[in-house]
């Protein structure tokens, strides 16, 4: 990783005389930043549906600072609710922000489509970023050839479980999916829940479990041939990852049955497996920023967590790539240069290290230096430092919201709710997931899958 | 008068003669959208049965709302119209549930179905049969236990509009009934009933309307699930319009469920010329 940011030394020292508020040096020092000193206001808007704390804090600790460097570019901060909703409905008005964010690679291919957006293909050689981000991950924003997106907002899902309850019990934290079943077993048999899940709050969170027995089952090399194409989604491998997931449910080792797994809240979730009530929790990285919450001194259940990767077959560790977030360049931007200057600056690994330390925000895919994530749990950058080693290798899976069509998506998220009520058996809903996929795959509407 | 006009053009009569050619149409909710004549209608009706499951339910919420909460909201009222002292706050009482926001309603009742933490918890606690599985979490119950909630926010809305159109009978029908011997059954079926008639039946209409439209309290509680058993129509439209990137088949469902209420208004019309007193 450190030999990645030293072959991109520029960009580490565009970062530090900015910083060091040096706008004519900076300016000098890049060609970009010299073509921008003619004033520029650049739009940015930030989501405030789920509260506007992450969104201040990404003002505070990029934009703000930015704005001071007094390189002639500012960047207007809006707070917007329903920001993709605003987003959309304003871009096709022939208008909207200069920096166009969406909640992931599958939407801002729709809006390349469109022609909504710019490519950003002469700007990524232009400011190194391919050398910057995990090559793979750019590919993610490509239509017909070019790249119109930059992937923000890095996400993989873990196991995470109670220490505490281990310890006292004498389990040991699986490494194979028949060590995680019967692991499961065990726990189900001493009383307590073996898995903390629900859906009640965000429905979607089905595929997360969906992903994983299909990326951990079957392996990502079979995911990959499934999305590209080569082999259906029929296979026998598919099917016996979805028969497991059938039975973790069936067995009641999600939250103790069906029926709470539909109707527990987030809150409840956390809360079991903090209390020791659940022993394991199948979850995202999104989780760190809610951990301390749960399983600090004022939660009071004095317990301890910690987490391995999720279990997979063979026992090697995979980790499944999400994009949360993408930012691209607004077609109708006045300055798009000035827009390019702000994500040149946005994305350099020393500001992602500060929005991951101070925000909590997943970083994007550029190698963010594990040794200026202070301020962090030393469990959290040991997730980062794994899942960014596992994404330079062929350690990595394919999260369903970021390589799926959407409306395949959908299906496996609304119909395995009709395998798990006994409405439809594993074939027919892997058949129906094939003929969906099948389907979008030929109108073009399956996300780029970079080659592994 | 036209400032009105423009109003209603712009935000009524455009929007949905754009939703009647987008329902023709491809359009994925961005960039261009292709006219695909009635394919999405062949489709929603021939070769897509989540649309059937909809509709059922529907139909099912329908009668549900056709039957609770007015037969309570009637016996409320009949209750409350003779109370003089203390009136107003019993009103107040009954009416309260339907000014909260249907977010703090579903939440509420969600806590308080919890078959751990809510009433269901202690009911459960206490081995009352039927009270261990979560009624929202459960494929059977479901619909029934959503429908549960929204009424408990409806009916005293309901309530209100018959006590006052029951304010506005004369009294001397009541006497006239006592003269002649009626006890309150009959005060109430003959006399009543024919009073209110036509707030009863513009109530059914609305409700009918409504029915067809339902949306908030099912995407609150259960986004259409478990299992799709408490899919409606109207959250089809929203996951084929914002998450299957697909606003032309979602505007075709949304004509459909136009197509249904406009039939319920037409029964309506043709029953009032027929001399109904509706």
């Amino acid at each position: 990783m450190e030999k990645r940011i030293k072959s991109h030394g520029s960009n580490r020292r565009e970062f530090l005389l900015a910083a060091t508020a040096l706008p004519l040096a900076t300016a000098l020092a890049h060609p970009a930043l010299a073509s921008a000193q003619d004033k520029a206001n650049i739009a940015m808007w930030f989501d405030t549906t789920g509260g506007a704390e992450t969104a201040n804090c990404i003002i505070e600790t990029a934009v703000d600072p930015f704005n001071k460097q007094g390189n002639g570019i500012t960047v207007k901060a809006t707070r917007q609710a329903n920001g993709w909703e605003a987003t959309k409905t304003a871009l096709a008005g022939g208008g909207g922000p200069d920096i166009v964010g969406t909640p992931g690679p599958s939407f801002a291919v729709e809006l390349a489509k469109a022609g909504q957006i710019l490519p950003l293909d002469d700007l990524i050689t232009k400011f190194g970023w391919d050398k910057r981000y995990v090559p793979w991950t750019l590919e993610l924003g490509k239509v017909s050839g070019k790249i119109y997106s930059l992937p923000s907002e890095l996400e993989t899902l873990v196991l995470y479980y109670n220490k505490t309850v281990f310890e006292k019990n004498g389990w040991k934290a699986p490494k194979t999916i028949d060590e995680l079943m019967k692991l499961a077993q065990h726990v189900k048999d001493a009383g307590k829940i073996p898995f903390a899940a629900s859906n009640a709050e965000w429905r979607p969170a089905n595929e997360w479990f969906v992903g994983e027995m299909l990326n951990h089952v079957a392996g990502p090399d079979k995911v990959y041939q499934a999305l590209t194409g080569a082999i259906p989604w029929t296979d026998a491998s598919f099917k016996t990852a979805i028969d497991d997931l059938n039975e973790i449910q069936q067995k009641g080792w999600f939250m103790g049955g069906l029926d709470r797994y539909y109707t527990a809240t987030t809150d409840d979730r956390y809360t079991s497996l903090a209390s020791g009530d659940a022993a394991m929790m199948i979850e995202g990285t999104w989780f760190m920023s809610d951990a301390e919450t749960y399983f600090g001194k004022d939660a009071g259940f004095g317990t301890d967590w910690d987490w391995v990767p999720m279990p997979s077959t063979t026992g090697e560790a995979y980790f499944d790539v999400g994009i949360g977030s993408t930012y691209s360049i607004n077609k109708q931007s006045k300055s798009p240069d000035a827009v390019a200057t702000f994500l040149d600056y946005y994305f350099s690994p020393e500001m992602q290290a500060k929005l991951v330390s101070h925000c909590n925000l997943a970083p994007a895919p550029v190698n963010v230096p594990t040794g200026k994530l202070t301020d962090l749990d030393a469990r959290h950058v040991a997730i980062l430092d794994a899942f960014n080693k596992a994404l330079s290798s062929k350690g990595y899976g394919y999260t369903t919201w970021t390589f799926w069509p959407p409306k395949t998506e959908t299906y496996l998220i609304d119909n395995i709710e009709k395998v798990w009520a006994g409405d439809m058996t594993t074939d027919q809903y892997l058949q129906g997931m094939q003929d969906m996929f099948a389907q979008e795959a030929k109108a073009g509407l399956v996300p780029p899958i970079p080659p592994r | 008068m036209l400032p009105i006009l423009l109003i209603n053009v712009s935000v009524v009569l455009i929007p949905s003669l754009s939703s009647i050619y987008y329902s023709m149409t491809d359009w994925r909710g961005i960039g261009a959208a292709h006219f695909v004549g009635l394919d999405n209608f062949r489709r929603l009706f021939f070769d897509d049965p989540s649309f059937k499951h909809a509709f059922t339910n529907n139909v099912i919420w329908l009668m549900m709302f056709l039957t609770v909460p007015i037969a309570i909201a009637l016996v409320a009222a009949s209750l409350l119209a003779p109370i003089r002292r203390g009136a107003l706050l019993f009103r107040m009482m009954l009416f309260i549930p339907y000014v909260l926001p249907s977010v703090i309603t579903a939440s509420l009742w969600r806590t308080l179905m919890d078959p751990d933490h809510g009433i269901m918890g202690k009911l459960n606690s206490l081995g009352v049969p039927g009270t261990e599985k979560a009624l929202l979490g459960t494929k059977h119950t479901v619909l029934p236990a959503i429908a549960f909630i929204d009424n408990w926010h409806w009916w005293g809305f309901l309530m209100v509009l018959f006590l006052a159109a029951m304010q506005n009978i004369p009294p001397t029908l009541y006497e006239a009934a006592k003269l002649d011997g009626a006890n309150r059954w009959q005060e109430f079926r003959d006399v009543t009933l024919p009073g209110i008639r036509p707030t009863l039946v513009f109530m059914i209409l609305m409700t009918s309307i409504w029915s067809f439209l339902t949306f908030d309290y099912i995407w609150i509680l259960t986004q259409g699930g478990p299992a799709g058993a408490s899919e409606v129509l109207a959250v089809l439209v929203f996951k084929d319009a914002f998450q299957n990137f697909e606003a032309g088949y979602a505007s075709a469902i949304g004509l459909t469920m136009s197509f249904f209420v406009g039939i319920i208004i037409m029964i309506f019309i043709m029953l009032r010329r027929r001399g109904w007193e509706i």
